[in-house]
């Protein structure tokens, strides 16, 4: 019993700042996950520096979780009001395959400069409407968002195969506007500074807006944001619309940096972001997590990816180590109760 | 007289807090033992390590002068130990003769093989009987009402012929006549020396039933007095461990300008309410479980449709489609269910305070952190919220401090009409006491208020009129002072003769 008191004034320690510390949790997580990354890693031939830490591998590391790491800030908001959306990876090919076919098969005279907008604007207002439906449909119908997600997964992916005849649409081989659009877009600044201004912009938006309040009071309790007169329709809609914009932002990526607009890619792209918001400590049920803890998980998922590439380990074995990961670390931040008994 | 159930120094930890201090307590077979306290007295922790759903920390509880240690409940069960629980644990979706022979001992012969439901809706309808419910034993949980789900309950528990029974607050949505018959059969199972621990906040429930009075507060043991030789004042002193003041009328701030007015309301529930609103004026809603008090508030706050009848208040007639409108208009409602339709309980205490006044708390969008901190302490101190600071979760506080915030949160809104759905209910008497204090206060600032409470005695003494409401109608409106508990009551349970008896509605 004494010594149980004992174990019992650390979590009390740790409380005072449980705020800072949800946040540390997964911190400590990533800071394990790079030390893990940097003894592992092989050495540079002939320099013999460690290959993880070089320039080129650490900004192929922060190119490489920018896809997944917009998406999975959408996927914050959306399961911050106790939802899920499972259709981000079909969004992704549908904005990645009419992104492709904007710049190869259309030819409106309007210059180029309109026409490349054109090509990440439209896209990018397809996926916004349908996340917007998605949020209407759940609010006024009532369908949980897992079956109109479900729904959405499946009939966009035909929607983007029907599109394109189930082709891939090459872009930016050779010297017409698609190159333009595929040197302007997929360079390693471009990439990654997308991603740090939209982290940056949404996790303001999440932690010091009205929205952002209105987000996690649906999550926590949504009869209670109903009482407390919240416009949960509205609340929804746009947070499915955001998640929709984001999805097209990082499928206009995707078909710049894979020089391409393929309607089969971005398949279980919503998993990898359910497993990053998890990792980052936010609750499935809603209600508690942050975009900072997100970011965290995309890089403990990207890390731990680089490292077995690195290493040249089988994908197979690098997705049963995600899998540990992923029970862990949510097992790390459950809430601790005393375990013991008397 | 012998000692059926032995605590000795038995403790709880829940995290930081120390639910259980140090309780030694005795209790006699065949005896009904009441088990008072404020909320977050540790009362309902004690009964839960008595039923094994809770281990103890240290100390023990011995049984027959038996030692019990067990995991689970059924364990418990097995030695004959019985829990009603306040929180009504049932499967909504399981029909009520299911829900009654799961894990119940007594029917475990129906457990084996296939469930065969005409067997077991038999076997149970002696038991529903024995309730005096009247319900398909086949129908699911979930069609039942409140009152019928708890019943229930007390069914299944009387199914296993336990040796000791906890009652954890088990007429909290019963109504009068249940409660009544709930007594009759306590009294038959005292005849057959089962002992009974009654955990309720109902002083003249407890006077009526209970052999003993023990009493805790804060997690301890205060003590136990044998009914006939206390009283209530008494015993509200040993709980909350001072004087509570006086329970003098306070004056009345009605006048005579109308701030809401209603005519001919028809909803699903409502069938033809009309009454007058005034500012200053404290209205009381009373009525039993399901006569329609809680739609009232739906209605009014945009919840329930409104299939005929008019609802006005100085802005003109409303219409209403969801509670942002409600809130436009200056109604406010603060719900009976402050767990379901109240508070966010993983978020903090500030949050919870600014969520019907977002909009008028920020700057293009984003908070507006120093008015919402500002306003927020001032309010925490003004209507005494107990909370370490505005940014603690408000998971961490009681009962009653919980539900100020709740409060709190109208308040904020500060809407020309509030109406309160039984907002002390389950609430200590500390924060029960300041609750009035704030309905007082916000009558004299000329707000209608309409207060609805099963509680009559905390309505005659709140409010200026009392509209009782049966089966969705307005049986009566009675001036407080001049009214009784007897003649309230008279009117809530009369099936109505249309509007007859409608006396003084409109005043």
């Amino acid at each position: 019993m004494r010594l149980n008191e004992g174990v019992q004034s650390i979590p009390a320690v740790f409380k005072k700042s449980t705020g800072t510390l949800k946040k540390f949790q997964s911190f400590t997580g990533l800071v394990l996950i790079l030390f893990l990354a940097v003894i592992l890693s092989p050495r540079q031939h002939g320099t013999g520096r460690i290959l993880f830490l070089t320039p080129e591998n650490l900004s192929d590391i922060f190119r490489q979780v920018s896809e997944n790491g917009i998406i999975a800030i959408g996927m914050t908001f959306i399961i911050l009001t106790s939802g899920i959306d499972l259709s981000v990876g079909s969004l992704l090919a549908l904005a990645a395959t009419l992104c492709a076919k904007i710049l190869t098969q259309m030819n409106p005279s309007i210059g180029q400069p309109l026409h490349i907008f054109l090509a990440i604007f439209l896209p990018l207002m397809l996926t916004t409407g349908f996340g917007a439906l998605y949020g209407l449909l759940i609010s006024k119908l009532n369908i949980q968002p897992f079956i109109i997600t479900l729904a959405g997964m499946i009939g966009l992916r035909g929607f983007a195969r029907f599109l394109t005849n189930n082709a891939n649409i090459d872009i930016g081989f050779g010297d017409d506007i698609s190159a333009v659009f595929a040197n302007l877009i997929s360079p390693k600044p471009v990439v990654i500074t997308t991603f740090v201004v939209i982290a940056v912009i949404m996790s303001i938006i999440l932690g010091r807006t009205v929205f952002g309040l209105r987000v996690k009071s649906i999550g926590d309790n949504s009869i209670g944001s109903r009482y407390a007169g919240i416009p949960v329709t509205k609340t929804l809609l746009f947070t499915y619309a955001l998640s929709g914009l984001l999805t097209g932002v990082a499928g206009v990526l995707h078909a710049a940096q894979n020089h391409q607009g393929s309607p089969n890619d971005g398949v279980s792209y919503e998993l990898d972001a359910i497993a990053a918001v998890v990792i980052g400590g936010t609750k499935m049920t809603g209600g508690k997590g942050s975009i900072v803890g997100t970011i965290i998980g995309v890089f403990i998922m990207g890390i731990l990816t680089n490292t077995f590439r690195l290493k040249g380990v089988d994908i197979n074995i690098e997705m049963m180590a995600k899998a540990v990961i992923i029970i862990v670390a949510v097992w790390l931040q459950q809430p601790r109760k005393a375990r013991s008994k008397g | 007289m012998d000692e059926i159930l032995v605590l000795k120094n038995v403790n709880k930890h829940f995290g930081g807090i120390h639910a259980v201090k140090d309780v030694s307590l005795r209790f006699n077979e065949g005896k009904v033992c009441a088990l008072m306290g404020e909320n977050g007295a540790g009362k309902s922790t004690l009964g839960k390590m008595i039923a094994g759903i809770y281990a103890l920390d240290s100390g023990e509880i011995r049984l027959n002068g038996e030692k019990l240690v067990f995991d689970n409940p059924l364990e418990a069960q097995k030695k004959g130990i019985g829990l009603v629980l306040q929180e009504l644990d049932v499967f909504p979706s399981l029909s009520v003769a299911q829900n009654i022979i799961l894990n119940n001992m007594s029917f475990a012969h129906l457990e084996k093989g296939f469930l065969n439901s005409n067997n077991i809706n038999e076997e149970v309808k002696p038991w529903l009987e024995k309730v005096r419910l009247d319900v398909n034993p086949g129908k699911p949980m979930e069609e039942l009402s409140m009152a019928q789900i708890q019943l229930v309950v007390i069914a299944r528990i009387l199914s296993m012929n336990c040796r000791l029974i906890i009652m954890d607050e088990p007429t909290s949505s019963l109504t009068d006549d249940a409660v009544d018959n709930l007594f009759s059969l306590i009294r038959d199972l005292k005849k057959d020396n089962v002992t009974i621990i009654y955990v309720s906040h109902k002083m003249n429930e407890i006077f009526q039933i209970a052999d003993e009075i023990a009493v805790m507060r804060d997690g301890e043991f205060i003590g136990k007095k044998s009914a006939d030789e206390t009283d209530p004042t008494d015993i509200i002193e040993m709980m909350v461990g001072r004087t509570v003041s006086g329970k003098e009328k306070q004056r009345s701030w009605a006048t005579g300008d109308v701030c809401l007015s209603v005519r001919n309301l028809i909803t699903p529930k409502m069938k033809d309410v009309s009454f007058d609103l005034h500012k200053g004026e404290v209205l009381g809603v009373a009525g039993l479980v399901g006569a329609g008090r809680t739609e009232l508030g739906e209605a009014l706050f945009g919840l329930e449709p409104v299939r005929s009848g008019s609802i006005r208040t100085e802005d003109g007639e409303l219409e209403l489609n969801n509670p942002g409108d409600a809130i436009k208009k200056g109604i406010g409602f603060i719900p009976e269910d402050r767990k379901l339709q109240g508070l966010m309980m993983s978020m903090s205490v500030q949050e919870n305070m600014i969520l019907s006044t977002l909009d008028d708390l920020n700057r293009k969008g984003f908070l507006d952190n120093s008015k919402i901190v500002k306003n927020v302490d001032s309010l925490i101190d003004n209507i005494r919220i107990k909370t370490p600071s505005g940014n603690s979760c408000v998971d961490t506080l009681s009962g009653g401090n919980q539900q100020k915030v709740l409060v709190a949160r109208w308040l904020m809104v500060d809407p020309e009409v509030l109406f309160l759905d039984d907002p002390t209910r389950g609430v200590d008497v500390g924060a029960k006491e300041d609750i009035y204090e704030i309905i007082t206060s916000l009558a004299s600032r000329g707000k209608g208020l309409i207060f609805v409470s099963s509680e009559l005695p905390e309505l005659l003494r709140c409010c200026d009129r009392i509209m009782v409401l049966s089966e969705g109608r307005a049986t009566a409106v009675l001036k407080c002072k001049e009214t009784t508990q007897q003649e309230i009551m008279s009117y809530a349970t009369a099936s109505v003769v249309a509007g007859s008896k409608n006396k003084g509605a409109t005043r």
